[in-house]
């Protein structure tokens, strides 16, 4: 009888714990969260590991906002050659100092199917990025904080058309 | 006192087992209504997205789960993974995603001809209704779309057929804004200034309508008028169209004031 107490209540607690951590871990983890590789992102850092918002809570912006963008980036890249039509989408986060980094990118044809792109080309537009330096992290009365944020480039006909 | 800890152990035990019931009781068999609703709260984590597929599971039809779950993937940028769920959704029940769809299409992907074909298509299956995708008037956003698409024509005539639709009164200040800009576009400059006026009369705060005009003015040597409106469109600045997820087509910025200016004091 004894046992059985001590295994009822072992096991109660344990399937309450395994629930406990489960709820936690899925709340806890968001759409789009981006893990830090070293070896991809190479020195950048963030202000707050666990506490990186989204780029449209925070008003998360670059000086000039994405007219500036396109503009300053937008001639150094519509030379490329991209094959196809649809849409790269580069997800990548302002840390709460304005710098940016960990760059993730996704491609999607016109069919919403996965686009290939090539790498030279990714590496062409992370670097025509990197170069954009008048970043406003997001931002309360109190203090910036870390965000992502999300910039699409559109092509149609093997070329670069717009950035918005 | 060992009764005392067996009695204790199997208090705890049993409250343990009631909370584990509990969680599992929500996650698996609460009212279906109250889980869409936690998981549409919860939007963006992974026990939303779980939540959904729990539902989609018990009930494979219902078109709201699959629109619901794809928000926050468009929202962040996963197209792929977002209009698979859309895609699915309208295909339960175009009438009702049809025009989310193309709503997405223009504003998040400004793939305008896809736009246009989910405003037609919806447009076409609900015959004597103006429908209003996403809570904007159907011919307002195939007026962005064709705007988008360069052609300022059939985009002018589709902003002023939102108007129609619309009353004068109630219409969308940027419709006016938008023909401004088309009729600008098209050379007919008079028209233009026509509607930007327009547009001031529903709202004196219209930065796009002042900075249109002031170009206009500019172009056309008429300084003090054009930096009259500069001067309002700077004033109203934080008034300009904006949205926190996804820049507009006629959206304007400082530096376009700063053109205007350079150019006013050049002619």
């Amino acid at each position: 009888m004894k046992s059985k107490t001590n295994i009822f209540l072992l096991i109660s607690f344990l399937v309450a714990i395994i629930l406990t951590g489960w709820l936690n871990y899925q709340a806890k983890n968001r759409i789009g969260d981006l893990s830090e590789n070293k070896e991809q992102d190479h020195d950048f850092q963030v202000c707050n590991e666990d506490r990186i918002t989204q780029y449209y809570g925070m008003d998360t912006d670059f000086e000039g906002g994405k007219r500036a963008i396109k503009n300053k980036i937008f001639p150094e890249l519509e030379e490329l050659n991209y094959k196809g039509s649809g849409l790269i989408t580069f997800r990548f986060i302002v840390n709460c100092e304005g710098e940016i980094g960990r760059f993730r990118h996704k491609a999607t044809d016109l069919d919403m199917e996965e686009m290939a792109i090539s790498p030279a080309n990714i590496e062409k537009i992370e670097g025509a990025l990197l170069k954009l330096k008048n970043w406003n992290p997001a931002s309360n009365d109190y203090n910036t904080y870390d965000s992502y944020y999300v910039l699409n480039f559109k092509i149609r006909n093997d070329k670069l058309v717009d950035i918005f | 006192m060992k009764k005392l800890f067996k009695i204790l152990k199997l208090i705890l035990a049993t409250l343990l087992t009631g909370y584990s019931i509990v969680v599992i009781y929500m996650l698996l068999f609460s009212s279906p209504e109250k889980r869409y609703s936690f998981a549409a709260n919860m939007q963006g984590s992974e026990l939303s997205q779980k939540m959904f597929e729990i539902l989609k599971f018990k009930d494979p039809e219902n078109d709201r789960i699959y629109f619901e779950q794809s928000v926050p993937f468009n929202k962040r940028g996963y197209y792929e993974e977002g209009f698979m769920l859309l895609d699915k959704a309208v295909t339960l029940d175009p009438k009702m995603h049809l025009g989310y769809r193309g709503y997405m299409k223009l504003r998040f992907l400004r793939n305008f001809k896809g736009a246009l074909a989910d405003f037609d298509r919806l447009d076409s299956l609900t015959p004597g209704v103006i429908d209003t995708p996403w809570g904007e008037d159907i011919d307002f956003l195939r007026g962005e779309s064709y705007y988008g698409l360069g052609d300022y024509q059939k985009a002018s005539k589709h902003f002023k057929k939102s108007i129609e639709n619309q009353g004068e009164d109630w219409a969308d200040i940027q419709s006016f804004v938008y023909i401004g800009i088309c009729e600008y576009e098209m050379g007919n400059l008079e028209a233009a200034i026509n509607y930007y006026k327009k547009a001031l009369e529903q709202s004196k705060y219209s930065v796009e309508a002042h900075l249109g005009l002031a170009k206009i003015y500019s172009e056309d040597g008429k300084k003090e008028l054009a930096k009259s409106h500069l001067e309002k469109a700077e004033k109203y600045f934080n008034y300009k169209r904006n949205d926190p997820y996804s820049e507009y087509l006629n959206e304007i910025y400082k530096s376009d004031l700063a053109q205007v200016k350079t150019l006013n004091k050049s002619t």
